[in-house]
């Protein structure tokens, strides 16, 4: 994401915040086809997309006012909240399912000036998809499985044919594997 | 970091941030990363930079447009705009003629002239402005028989099947195509009878550059938001 697109979407999100209409309109133009694909990706159902994306731009206005404080970028933020409401869904019918909220941060005083940390995220984005393929194939396919389509543990360990234990213990090396060389 | 050694705590409280934000953790474990959240700023920040790395997984995925409705759906629920038919036009009591309904009508008017002469603030359904550049393509199947026509007025689009509909089953579903090695973005699933219309958005810039693509899917839209069918037609846009 460029700086100037990344500025753009918080100038929405601040007027939004404000219940600008049209700016949320915009919000919606510019982000909509995108977050539409995280719900498809999570849910792989349309109808059920479609009605996790309505409730995701009602998160999103009625959540702008508390957006500056929770130093995500924009596209983070939204992009969260897009796949956790498709994962709440997704799982409703067993265990009440817990992740991370998109103002996770913003419950405790924030350490990190914002766009100091706005550019690191930049950078590890970049390295991110350079960084998957270093992995073995079967745990960058996990990372991508847990993430894109809600993948538990469970359902790694039946694809995998291991144990979860085991499941678990690999994913998490993978996933400090991944952060190491991102952050390099 | 063998897969034998142990972690260490620093690398536990990492795996457990990504966890967290993954939606791995079930039960106390996940009720405790949770509180923990609210009293930890080093692991807030851990699990917000979770959040920014992962989302770039997000970002790779070819977007999927939603069909209209899905904002008309949002705006009504937001209390932005009413559902059409909300008012019921057999109502007996006529509210307009008390002196609330003189307020409410004043205020109407004004609102009506403020839409008018305010410059630069067209109404929902305003018509397209004069010279706004217009396309269409015309996109027809290697059997001739499926035939759709689409209509680019500014940034209003309109597409619909002229003949072909897809078989039982199945759909045809709209892509756009930006350029030459663009990714395809879906548009949604054409209707088999009447137009699918649509605002483009910001980014979706119509030009001779651009195609129109149907492809054959699973009834209701390819369910990953990929084309998995074959292109049943294609088309460039053409300026007129």
């Amino acid at each position: 994401m460029t700086d100037a697109r990344r500025s753009d979407l918080e100038n929405l999100i601040s007027r939004v915040a404000l219940g600008d209409r049209a700016a949320f309109d915009a919000l919606y133009d510019a982000t909509s086809a995108k977050l539409h694909a995280v719900c498809l990706s999570v849910l792989k159902d349309r109808p059920e997309a479609e009605e996790t994306l309505q409730e995701v731009y009602i998160r999103v206005w009625q959540g702008a006012a508390r957006y500056a404080a929770n130093g995500l970028s924009p596209m983070t933020w939204l992009i969260t909240i897009a796949r956790n409401r498709s994962i709440d869904r997704l799982r409703a019918r067993s265990a009440r399912p817990v992740t991370a909220p998109e103002d996770a941060a913003a419950q405790v005083a924030s350490g990190d000036p914002s766009p100091e940390s706005a550019t690191i995220a930049a950078q590890e984005r970049r390295m991110l998809h350079e960084c998957l393929a270093q992995l073995a194939a079967p745990q960058a396919g996990a990372v991508r499985a847990v993430y894109l389509e809600g993948f538990s543990y469970a359902d790694l360990a039946e694809r995998e044919g291991l144990p979860i234990n085991t499941v678990r213990s690999w994913l998490r090396r993978s996933l400090l594997r991944l952060k190491d060389c991102v952050t390099q | 970091m063998t897969p034998d050694t142990p972690l260490t705590p620093a690398e536990d409280d990492e795996a457990l941030a990504a966890e967290l934000v993954l939606g791995l953790l079930e039960g106390e474990a996940a009720e405790a990363a949770m509180a923990r959240l609210t009293q930890d700023p080093g692991f807030a920040r851990a699990v917000r930079g979770w959040q920014e790395r992962l989302a770039g997984l997000a970002e790779g995925l070819t977007p999927v447009m939603a069909p209209a409705r899905a904002r008309q759906a949002i705006r009504e629920r937001l209390g932005h705009a009413r559902a059409p038919l909300t008012i019921d036009p057999n109502a007996r009591a006529a509210w307009w003629r008390g002196p609330a309904g003189w307020l409410a009508g004043l205020l109407a008017v004004a609102a009506t002239l403020a839409l008018l002469w305010l410059p630069g603030q067209p109404g929902p359904e305003a018509p397209m402005a004069p010279g706004a550049p217009v396309y269409q393509a015309q996109l027809s199947g290697a059997d001739a028989v499926l035939r759709a026509a689409a209509r680019i007025e500014g940034r209003d689009m309109r597409i619909a099947l002229e003949s072909g509909a897809a078989p039982e089953g199945r759909d045809w579903e709209v892509w756009w195509i930006g350029s030459e090695d663009a990714t395809p973005v879906s548009m949604g699933v054409m209707p088999r009878d009447g137009e699918m219309r649509m605002t483009l958005p910001e980014g979706m810039e119509p030009s001779p550059l651009v195609r129109l693509a149907l492809s054959d899917e699973p009834a209701g839209g390819s369910p990953t938001g990929q084309a998995t069918g074959p292109v049943m037609a294609i088309a460039a846009l053409t300026a007129l």
